[in-house]
């Protein structure tokens, strides 16, 4: 760059774009164009809030008063935020148990509806249908079927002899409560293992069936490490969704009793929205949100790199 | 096949008597396995089923027969009578002369009132609940409340407000209508862009759309209010839920990025040695050979649209504006639970997906696969 200047020639783009030739910069051109909705979308709703959203969480901010230079107050605030820690935790209840759980059960859910069975596609829908109804509508009618009473969750139980819990008011039972919302909705994660299922070549698992391999070893050992790549990309997505969690906590007990009970269902997300637009403290949401961020990241780069021990690619 | 190549010592007859016992035996195994397989399949299918069923059959129950204790599967309902022009409840009394069936005229305060639908004239007064229990038990039958939907439609979250749940329908549609629009409109040519435009830098920018999916929305959900809410006035209005749908995302991006990549680089090729320009390339070639991923956006931009929360509870502040997310969300909010309303507008709330999935199941399917969620 220096020399570019030394020679009184004026800075372009990068040092390369004169190098370019007549069609490539005509490309380049052409494709700027095309490229445009995106380049604005990019710098209005994500370069610039990123920047913004930097500078609140190192301010004190409340959107009726000026912006207060706080330096790493509000970072400092959450280290001694019990409220934060209990988010903290109750979002690593729903990533650590409810994810592999989810996984597990959409896995052998998957394994089920590959069955060679006559009237499988009646059971695929059955099986999906669940996952096209809309969050606020599935986390209601979860509310009726928890209901300690009249719900259909704990009559069921009682026909088998268990008395169920009451779901919503007991803070050990709700998270419970709501990986069950969560696994009633895992269609998506079904129909993606299910084409992986449906990939794994059947001459190996006819060549481990002529060895004498039975069902379950045949699955064990052939089934499950080729759809490792599967299981890697369903957990990634499952991970960041769960630390994101936010609208089923929230229509769950509605603005009023946020985290009942006993703050069992205050989800860091939902502990965001409370700080930022029920109490106004955006610069302490907001590093809360870049707390979040950075978590996101390293629990993601953590899982790619174990994963390659665990994983299997084909090819 | 195996066995043509084991030297068999027994007689031809011997031989078919064996094939034939081991047929059997085969078709019986083959037919317990596929029993099973279909009792393993149903038995976890009932956690997907029930819950879906006492939805809608809760939809159909008064409002009485929703807390009945233990529940019931089917909606019952009172059995009414006509007496003198007025619907009265049917009951099963304990009166000197044993059972009757009269109507109940007025019940207040453990005092029963029953009138016989035969004689109206005769009036018979019961103490409920003095010792004697069950001494009217009202007659009930199964009975499909279909006036649950109307009334839970008609109704708006909070009464008195003069929204009702059929101006929330709207407004979602409304929403979903302009997102599809905005998405197919800035996300295609992008993504021509990035597929079928060589031009330097490009992997670089590609690099940075993929990384904008690392973000979480929290990130930008507090700049992004202020920005709409505070310097655009925005505030209560569908513009910042639709605005940024016209200015392209990187799911839809990167999914018709890799749609578009499959079509042969020589049709570009050969349109541009005729000279046509990108604009053409992109509008008469890829986009009439794209029919099926459109589709696909299409249907998961209806998915979003219609079933996203956060949005409209960040910026939709007046029930008139309310989308069904929210005002279902607001109206489950108000403290007394009409449980048979709520799932009537739940079911309203869902059936425009369900019949969405029923006419594009191909291309429901096709999306997850390639987007990883409905999300």
């Amino acid at each position: 760059m220096d020399k570019l200047r030394a020679k009184g020639r004026s800075w372009n783009w990068s040092p390369k774009f004169r190098k370019w030739g007549a069609r490539e910069r005509a490309n380049f051109w052409i494709g700027m164009v095309f490229l445009l909705p995106w380049t604005i979308g990019f710098l209005v709703f994500t370069l610039y809030p990123m920047a913004a959203s930097l500078v609140y969480s190192f301010s004190i901010y409340h959107p009726k008063a000026p912006l207060e230079w706080a330096g790493l107050q509000n970072y400092a605030g959450l280290l001694n935020d019990k409220l934060f820690w209990k988010s903290l935790y109750n979002t690593l209840y729903m990533v650590v148990i409810g994810v592999p759980v989810t996984l597990l059960v959409s896995f052998f859910c998957a394994v089920l509806l590959n069955l060679k069975v006559r009237g499988q596609s009646i059971y695929r829908v059955i099986y999906f249908l669940p996952s096209i109804v809309p969050t606020v509508a599935s986390v209601i009618l979860w509310l009726w079927i928890l209901n300690p009473n009249a719900g259909i969750l704990n009559t069921l139980l009682g026909y088998v002899g268990i008395q169920g819990p009451n779901w919503m008011s007991n803070p050990a039972w709700s998270k419970p409560g709501l990986i069950l919302l969560g696994m009633w909705g895992m269609g998506g994660t079904i129909v993606i293992y299910l084409s992986g299922l449906q990939d794994v070549p059947t001459s190996l698992l006819e060549a481990a069936e002529l060895d004498g391999a039975n069902w379950w070893q045949r699955l064990w050992t052939v089934t499950v490490p080729m759809v490792s790549p599967i299981t890697l990309f369903n957990l990634i997505t499952g991970v960041i969704a769960q630390f994101q969690y936010f609208a089923q906590a929230y229509v769950f007990r509605g603005t009023q009793n946020l985290g009942y009970p006993l703050n069992s269902t205050l989800f860091y997300s939902v502990y965001l929205y409370q700080n930022a637009f029920l109490w106004l403290k955006m610069g302490y949401a907001s590093a809360m949100a870049w707390v979040l961020f950075i978590i996101i990241l390293i629990c993601t780069i953590l899982l790619l790199k174990v994963s390659e021990r665990f994983t299997y690619y084909a090819g | 096949m195996t066995d043509n190549f084991i030297p068999s010592k027994s007689t031809p007859r011997e031989a078919g008597d064996a094939k034939r016992r081991r047929d059997r035996v085969r078709k019986l195994r083959g037919f317990f396995r596929s029993l099973s397989s279909h009792a393993l399949i149903s038995f976890v299918g009932l956690f997907f089923l029930i819950p879906f069923l006492w939805m809608v059959l809760t939809a159909f129950k008064s409002t009485q027969d929703v807390f009945h204790t233990p529940p019931r599967w089917l909606p019952y309902d009172n059995v009414l009578v006509d007496v003198d022009g007025e619907k009265l409840p049917l009951y099963n009394v304990q009166t000197n002369d044993g059972v009757r069936q009269l109507a109940a005229a007025a019940i207040v305060e453990g005092v029963g009132t029953f009138v016989d639908p035969a004689n109206p004239a005769v009036q018979m007064e019961y103490k409920i609940q003095r010792g004697e229990v069950k001494i009217a038990e009202p007659i009930m039958r199964v009975h499909f409340n279909w006036k649950n939907f109307p009334d839970a439609m008609e109704r708006g979250s909070r009464p008195g407000v003069g929204a009702s749940f059929w101006v929330y329908f709207k407004n979602s549609l409304v929403i979903a209508f302009i997102s599809i629009v905005g998405t197919l409109l800035s996300n295609t040519p992008v993504a021509y862009a990035f597929a079928r435009i060589k031009f330097p830098g490009r992997d670089l920018l590609f690099i940075v759309i993929l990384a904008t999916m690392m973000l979480p929305y929290q990130v930008t959900m507090i700049p992004l209010y202020l920005f709409f809410n505070d310097f655009l006035g925005w505030g209560n209005s569908f513009l910042p839920l639709v605005v940024p749908t016209f200015f392209a995302n990187a799911y839809d991006v990167f999914l018709l990025r890799q749609f578009f990549r499959t079509i042969p680089e020589e049709m570009c090729d050969a349109a541009r040695v005729d000279g046509a320009s990108e604009w053409q390339i992109f509008t008469r070639l890829i986009i009439p050979l794209s029919v099926p991923v459109l589709a696909t956006v299409t249907v998961f931009t209806f998915l979003w649209a219609w079933n996203d929360f956060t949005g409209p509870l960040l910026f939709l502040t007046s029930p008139k504006n309310f989308t069904m997310a929210l005002g279902l969300q607001d109206f489950q909010g108000q403290r007394t639970m009409v449980w048979n309303q709520l799932m009537a507008a739940s079911v309203v709330f869902t059936v425009p997906i369900i019949i969405a999935f029923f006419f594009a199941q191909k291309t429901f399917i096709q999306g997850i696969k390639l987007t990883g969620s409905k999300e």
